[in-house]
């Protein structure tokens, strides 16, 4: 299951699908990072991920980190059961702005 | 050849003739000894001629017997014969000549006061004049050749006769000397062969060469042909297995019997007895009454128990065996008893371990005083650093890795090396639930999280519980893939999953080279950044886990456990 994208609501949405692991998080690496080069700010949908391991994590922190420096929006929109545990495991549901959807986000931007 | 020679007789007088005449026949004579293949005939033939052409009544060879305290006539000619004839250095002119290693000429025995007259008056033979040459090789007397009364001329032998004595007495003693060392040589070749033969028989007493399915392999190198040490091990039909290692004191052919006779001994009474101790004391009352020289037998004998893991054992005198913990620690296991063969009433103290995931070293003296490359013993301490150096090994190459590392090139080998390893074949694990072998490429993850998924549901857990172990051993996995083998895809992990009493155990092995285990510290969780979040992953899913630093048969070893009941 490959990983999509789309441009909505101002934001460049990262669709991550299926098992976000060691094979596949070097894809989500370069996908999220291509969209902050490009200066959009970022929202990373979540609610396709079956399972996500430490790398997967480690590329929503590098995406979090980018965006903080570059002065970027980014969060996490949608974020499946599966998702949340390992989050919630790493402590990292403090610090990722987490919505349910990209609406709920855009509301919150107020 | 005799009809080609000219009559000497005949034209004695004329002095080059005769000079001409001594050396056709010195030269014949000295290449019939060379050339001789029966040295016996080629001496009789030798002295008769010689005999005749001095025109002597009686000729005789004399060789030295009984570490050159006695002479002995090996060959004679003349009207008595004397072969067989026994005097002592001390006496007569033959005497004379052996002490003084030079000829000795006696014109008339009458005025000799070295002349005994032994021969004369057992033989009622008559002696006149002598001449006696010593049988000289490398400045070493082996013998004398004696020459009896001149017939023609005065009666009496002369200068010339001597010098032509004395070189054929070199030359007999040249062609004795090398007839000897032929013997010698050809001895030597059959002891050296039968030697050969009793080491090959001593090697079929051992027991088959190395296998690792199996809890016990040995191996054995004589420093010579035969061993004085021994190690035999079989399984019994109680499902145990027996076992020993041995030294007999001493090298050679007495200590390889002795081996022979122990072995077999044990071989037949270890069926008898389920007691370690008793069965030594049985062997050690035979040896006792048989054993001689003062020879005896160190031992380490016992019984191992495959399913527990359990080892008994008594030690007779024998070197302490070598305890490796599963956790890496060495310990010492001294002998309770004197050796076998020593004291008839000798009681022999048993000693119980678990082997508990370890294994047991077993050694005779030839291993520990072995001398490494800077000429030190190897000691205890140098072995148990070559164990540890070669503990990712299976058991078997394992073993043979640390005696080739010993019986090193160019190192001469100074007595028998000998070596046991009893190693647990139980994990301490567990019910095995669980086992995979894959490569460590990512894209093998997958897969092997959905199998390990439905493998711990299996077991009991929760689908939540299940899930958690999945991704505490995808993080190990990922480790071994990343920090062990540096994303080489070609490397091999094996996993295992055993269900160790409520308790779910997950072992993971590696065969790259060993990661510092500093490495691998959970990182603080405040600390931010995208990567060292595995480990702690595992630490927070697990109830423990543990990083083997010096894991036997593998690189590195990583075993999570987690309370499932």
């Amino acid at each position: 299951m490959g990983f999509g994208h789309r441009t909505e609501g101002g934001y460049a949405v990262v669709e991550l699908r299926g098992d976000v692991d060691l094979a596949r998080s070097p894809e989500a690496r370069a996908l999220i990072l291509q969209f902050l080069e490009q200066r959009s700010d970022l929202l990373v949908d979540l609610s396709e991920v079956a399972y996500i391991d430490s790398s997967g994590v480690a590329s929503l922190v590098e995406g979090y980190q980018v965006a903080k420096k570059e002065g970027l929006k980014f969060g996490l929109i949608g974020v499946s059961e599966a998702a949340l545990s390992v989050l919630r495991l790493a402590r990292l549901d403090q610090v990722f702005p987490i919505h349910s959807d990209l609406d709920a986000r855009i509301a919150d931007d107020g | 050849m005799s009809a080609k020679r000219p009559d000497l007789r005949l034209i004695r007088e004329d002095p080059d003739q005769v000079a001409v005449e001594q050396l056709a026949l010195l030269a014949e004579l000295i290449q019939e000894f060379a050339s001789s293949l029966n040295l016996d005939e080629t001496l009789q033939t030798a002295i008769e001629r010689f005999m005749a052409y001095m025109d002597a009544e009686a000729a005789s060879l004399f060789l030295l017997e009984n570490e050159n305290r006695e002479l002995v006539c090996y060959k004679c000619v003349g009207p008595v014969d004397i072969s067989g004839l026994r005097m002592d250095v001390s006496e007569g002119i033959v005497g004379k000549c052996v002490r003084e290693q030079a000829c000795q000429m006696v014109r008339d025995v009458r005025r000799s006061h070295d002349f005994s007259g032994t021969i004369d008056h057992s033989s009622g033979f008559s002696t006149r004049s002598l001449l006696c040459a010593p049988l000289s090789v490398r400045g070493e007397c082996v013998g004398v050749l004696e020459l009896v009364n001149k017939r023609t001329g005065d009666g009496l032998f002369n200068p010339r006769d001597e010098a032509l004595a004395s070189v054929l007495a070199s030359a007999a003693a040249l062609a004795i000397h090398n007839a000897r060392m032929a013997a010698s040589l050809v001895e030597h070749e059959r002891l050296k062969r039968e030697l050969e033969l009793a080491g090959d028989i001593q090697r079929h007493l051992l027991p088959p060469s190395c296998d690792s399915d199996f809890p016990v392999n040995g191996v054995n190198f004589p420093a010579y042909e035969v061993s004085g040490d021994f190690y035999d091990f079989f399984p019994l039909d109680n499902g145990r297995i027996y076992f020993n290692l041995a030294d007999v004191s001493g090298k050679g052919i007495n200590s390889a019997l002795l081996m022979a006779q122990t072995s077999s001994l044990l071989r037949c009474l270890a069926r008898d007895f389920s007691d370690p101790g008793e069965l030594l004391t049985r062997v050690n009352r035979e040896l006792c009454e048989t054993a001689s020289h003062g020879m005896f037998v160190t031992i380490v004998s016992g019984f191992i128990e495959p399913e527990s893991g359990r080892v008994c054992f008594s030690n007779a005198g024998h070197q302490p065996p070598l305890q490796r913990g599963v956790d890496g620690s060495f310990s010492e296991i001294p002998a309770g008893a004197p050796p076998l063969g020593v004291v008839p009433e000798t009681v022999f103290p048993v000693s119980e371990i678990s082997l508990a995931g370890g294994s047991l070293y077993l050694f005779t003296d030839g291993v520990t005083e072995s001398l490494t490359a800077e000429h030190l013993p190897l000691d205890v301490s140098g072995l148990i650093t070559l164990i540890e150096r070669m503990s990712e090994l299976e058991s078997c190459e394992r073993l043979q890795n640390i005696v080739a590392e010993i019986r090193r090139p160019g190192a001469r080998q100074r007595d028998d090396i000998t070596m046991m390893l009893i190693e647990s074949q139980d994990t301490g694990l567990g019910e095995k639930l669980f086992e995979r072998r894959f490569s460590a490429d990512p894209e093998c993850l997958h897969g092997l999280r959905t199998e390990l998924k439905s493998a711990a549901l299996q077991a009991g857990c929760s689908a939540e519980v299940a899930g958690e172990i999945v991704l505490a051993v995808n993080e190990a996995c990922m480790n071994i893939m990343q920090h062990a083998y540096q994303g080489d895809c070609a490397g091999e992990i094996l996993l295992e999953m055993h269900n160790n009493d409520g308790e779910l155990v997950c072992v993971l092995k590696d065969w790259a080279a060993p990661v510092d285990p500093s490495q691998i510290r959970p990182r603080p969780l405040d600390e931010l950044r995208p990567g060292g979040l595995g480990t702690r992953f595992i630490d927070e899913l697990m109830d423990d886990w543990v990083f083997d630093t010096t894991p036997q048969g593998c690189g590195n070893c990583l075993t999570l456990r987690k309370r499932i009941a």
